[in-house]
């Protein structure tokens, strides 16, 4: 049952709410031809065409690249300061359910031993805004994963589009139901009493069985399967599909600057690059491509589920758009539930 | 805001030459309260970091029973340990740790003990072996083989001289073949070879061992050959790290990631493993 | 034309002349072609050749790739612009000539961007390269399959990229800079341009080589402005315009602009085009008395 509506012409209204509030609003902007969450200040800059943007909203949870450290070197000898993170209050409009889904797998790696703060502190700043899904294209597979165009895990607000453009809203959390209350002004409380235009539901794919690949991928011989090698040859070993990726987690630490004085910061890296564990003795226990790209596989559908309690994959198909030679995990996915 | 990336800083009060591009840090640490407070456990590791260069990964080297100071012994290979190797008596450098699990000395009393290492794999055998000798009469007999490519690149040679002398202690020496020099006393060939000859008795004993990973792998199967139980070898798997707490997704054998659940293994829970290490 | 890639597959893999064929297949949906490896002649259905067919393959015959190249000698089918990127693996000693089987096909054009196809080749979805390209009949090739093309390139090469280059080249350079730190602001560093690059073929990249740090691994303007010049310049005078960094690039930096104008450059300074000639040797790697020095102030 929707708590409120909202008409699409009142989005800049919310936009200015949220902006006044002193927050900031992400939402789908095209950039370079393409749909990108960015913060922006008008509700002109906000496109509704697209499936879902080109980047995850991982991007303002765990940046691309942040300081964590600085550090100086002079005659008062070494001094090293970490990075105060205060982070702004955060919406993040025209989520989808996939992707709002992720933000527990996140969470759960950020915070399963050690709380990363740089993590917490910026994802406990968003509110989540999602639009259940009305478009997809043959990519999408978040019903093969057990998600729907509709599900509402990680979502704070949940936008559903009625037939004549405008949006029925639900509050799932406490923070959502808070974000409504505090920007009431830019939703009504009834709307046309337009139906609901109907969601895109992508078909689950037959082949694939989720439970299969789990017990598969705990059995220890299936590391050895030549199949994986089979399966992967075509891999390039580029970090798209995992820069993408809404789960996908991993950097480096780097430090950068003179001898007098710099930052240190955390860098996304994949686990797709042949340096990512190469020891410094010049042994690598990933040599392969395959072993790479089965790591990621593994990441998804056994280290995850396994280790984190959470979910590795959320079928957003976005892997799947930016492969420059198109392995499609879902191929590997079918092989698996063999 | 607790800020996991934060290093201590740790003053440089020493510096060792073990080998050719190894060197040992004899570090202390700036904070003076940390000096005190600053506990740790044999097999453990920490992250070492030349600012402006970045942090490298590598053992606690000295035993948790020597209070005050810490020791660490890297080899010169890359970016960060080129950075620490110019490093001058004085110099401060960044230090995260204690990480990752230990070894269970405590549960080893009575036992006798059988350490063999190889190469830059001796420093966190080494930090168990003062540990145990610092404890010596918790345990019963104590052997050490250990081997390197070289005579010259043999690591801790005075201690090995030392620990040879204490009596109690038996010590075998070994270079790969062509690595002795005309006055080498030790035995001469690989690591798991000499360690079957040497046949440590595998009665109420304990083994731990280190080195490059192919010779863990020889070396887990002279034990076995040796009658060692699975259970009662251990090892230490130190894979590339480089948050050392969880996170940066790139020490993981399988689901295990090293840095947490390691890197202190026994040989039955590293036949378990995925074969990808 | 399809039929005949097949069977000449199914031949050389039956006389055991290659070991595996690197061609196009379908994906499961039939909707966009993928690589595949065929090694065995029944397999040889699974290629396929239409204007979807745009993923320059050649990348597979460079040393990163080891498992591949442990199958045995390969045969690949290949297009013009594919086999001027072999021509200069040729030329630079990463491929023997001998060593591979090219199966060349002629080609109308391929399209640019999958989701544009409609199933039917027209110019508007094709990209600047193929309106420009003078090697629709295979230049070097072992066999060529398919009926002559009769298409002849316009004298003075024009397209979308062309006019692209000469709008900022009529630019101020402080505009054209403001131009490329945001073009480039995008990067993700996820070197897709360079794992797609059948020339980029270095085992160790340049910005994995850190004592010293040559290129700032991170996302940020500096280390992104570095990364995407000096790959640029290390693809000057070899770069073929295939395009394929660009197609492979997840945030759209439109790389064709900035390995066009160099190919440009070099054409002008060198009169040297890389790809049509196995034997010649780039430009930038060999010395020459003949070499302008007018760049010289």
């Amino acid at each position: 049952m929707a708590d409120k509506f909202l008409k699409r012409e009142n989005l800049g209204r919310l936009i200015d709410s949220v902006r006044n509030g002193g927050a900031r609003f992400v939402a789908p902007a095209i950039d370079a031809r393409q749909a990108v969450y960015r913060a922006i200040s008008g509700a002109d800059e906000v496109t509704w065409d697209y499936i879902l943007p080109r980047n995850s909203f991982k991007d303002y949870l765990f940046p691309q690249t942040e300081v964590v450290a600085e550090y100086s070197i002079g005659e008062g000898g070494v001094e090293i300061r970490g990075r105060e993170l205060s982070p702004k209050d955060t919406v993040v409009f025209g989520s989808r359910p996939c992707e709002a889904a992720s933000l527990a797998s996140l969470r759960s790696v950020f915070t399963w031993d050690s709380v990363d703060e740089f993590y917490t502190a910026r994802e406990d700043k968003t509110t989540v805004v999602t639009v259940a899904c009305t478009n997809g294209d043959e990519a999408c597979f978040c019903t093969t994963v057990g998600l729907s165009p509709e599900s509402v895990a990680g979502s704070d607000v949940m936008l559903r589009e009625t037939a004549d453009g405008d949006f029925s809203v639900t509050a799932i959390t406490g923070r959502g139901r808070g974000f409504l209350s505090a920007h009431s002004a830019a939703f009504e409380d009834s709307g046309s009493g337009s139906a609901q235009k109907p969601l895109f539901v992508p078909e689950k794919i037959e082949g694939v069985d989720i439970s299969r690949i789990k017990e598969r991928l705990a059995r220890k011989e299936h590391y050895d399967d030549p199949v994986w090698a089979g399966l992967t040859r075509k891999c390039i070993g580029c970090g798209a599909c995992t820069f993408v990726c809404p789960t996908c987690h991993c950097f480096d630490i780097i430090d950068e600057g003179t001898a007098f004085e710099g930052e240190r910061r955390k860098n996304w890296d994949a686990c797709q690059f042949d340096s990512f564990t190469l020891h410094a003795s010049g042994h690598n226990p990933r040599d392969a491509q395959f072993k790479r790209w089965r790591n990621r596989f593994m990441c998804k559908f056994n280290f995850y589920p396994n280790k984190f309690n959470s979910r590795g994959c959320v079928g957003c198909g976005r892997c799947i758009r930016v492969c420059p030679v198109r392995l499609d995990i879902t191929e590997v996915m079918e092989e698996m539930s063999r | 805001m607790n800020n996991l990336y934060l290093p201590h800083l740790a003053t440089i009060e020493d510096i060792y030459e073990e080998a050719p591009d190894v060197r040992s840090f004899r570090l202390v640490f700036k904070d003076e309260r940390l000096r005190d407070t600053f506990d740790f456990k044999a097999g453990q590791f920490a992250l070492y970091s030349a600012f402006g260069l970045g942090e490298s990964t590598f053992c606690i080297a000295s035993p948790p029973t020597r209070k005050g100071y810490v020791q660490c012994t890297f080899r010169r290979t890359g970016r960060v340990t080129g950075g620490l190797a110019e490093m001058s008596i004085g110099d401060v450098i960044g230090f995260r740790g204690p990480y990752g699990n230990h070894f269970p000395v405590d549960d080893w009393k009575g036992r006798n003990m059988v350490f063999i290492a190889g190469g830059i794999g001796l420093p966190p055998v080494r930090s168990l072996i003062w540990n145990v000798l610092d404890r010596r009469e918790d345990f019963g007999n104590i052997t050490i083989v250990y081997g390197a490519r070289t005579a010259a690149d043999l690591v801790y040679k005075n201690e090995l001289k030392h620990w040879a002398g204490m009596g109690d202690v038996r010590v075998v020496e070994t270079v790969d073949p062509g690595g002795e020099t005309p006055d080498w006393k030790g035995k001469i060939g690989f690591v798991p070879t000499v360690l079957e000859e040497a046949a440590p008795s595998s009665k109420d004993a304990v083994a731990v061992t280190c080195g490059p990973p192919i010779m863990i792998k020889f070396v887990i199967n002279a034990l076995g050959k040796l009658g060692f139980a699975d259970g009662s070898i251990y090892t230490t798997l130190e894979n590339r790290m480089k948050c050392g707490i969880g996170k940066c997704g790139r020490c993981n054998v399988g689901d295990i990631y090293i840095c947490k659940e390691g890197p202190v293994y026994t040989a039955a829970e590293v036949k378990r493993m995925y074969n990808d290490f | 034309m399809e039929n005949a890639v097949r069977e000449k597959a199914k031949g050389l893999l039956t006389s055991g002349e290659v070991k595996v064929v690197i061609g196009w297949g379908w994906n499961r949906n039939g909707t966009r072609t993928t690589p595949v490896f065929i090694t065995r002649p029944e397999d040889a259905g699974r290629l396929v050749w239409n204007p979807l067919c745009v993923n320059n393959l050649s990348v597979y015959l460079t040393r990163k790739f080891k498992d591949i190249q442990a199958l045995g000698r390969p045969a690949i089918v290949a297009k013009g612009c594919d086999i001027k990127n072999i021509a200069v693996l040729v030329s630079e000693a990463q491929v023997k000539r001998e060593d591979v089987y090219i199966i060349g096909v002629t080609c109308d054009g391929v399209v640019y961007r999958q989701e544009l196809w409609k199933g039917e080749l027209t110019p508007n979805i094709m990209p600047t390269k193929c309106h420009n390209c003078d090697v629709r009949n295979p230049h070097i090739a072992d066999c060529v399959i398919g009926d002559r093309s009769g298409f002849v390139p316009p004298e003075a090469p024009a397209g979308m990229v062309f006019d692209r280059i000469k709008a900022l080249d009529a630019k101020e350079s402080a505009q054209r800079w403001e131009f490329w730190i945001k073009e480039f602001s995008r990067c993700v560093k996820c070197y897709a341009c360079r794992q797609v690059c059948s020339l980029c073929y270095c085992e160790r990249c340049i910005t994995e080589k850190n004592m010293p740090q040559w290129i700032e691994t991170s996302a940020h303007p500096r280390g992104n402005l570095s990364w995407n010049l000096t790959r640029a310049m290390h693809l000057a005078g070899r770069c073929t315009f295939c395009g394929e960094c660009e197609r492979a690039c997840p945030v759209n930096i439109p790389l064709n602009l900035v390995n066009q104008k160099l190919i440009t450059v070099v054409k002008d300074a060198f009169d040297y085009r890389s790809g049509y000639d196995a034997s010649a040797h780039p430009p930038m790697i060999v010395f020459s008395p003949e070499d302008k020095e007018n760049f010289i102030k």
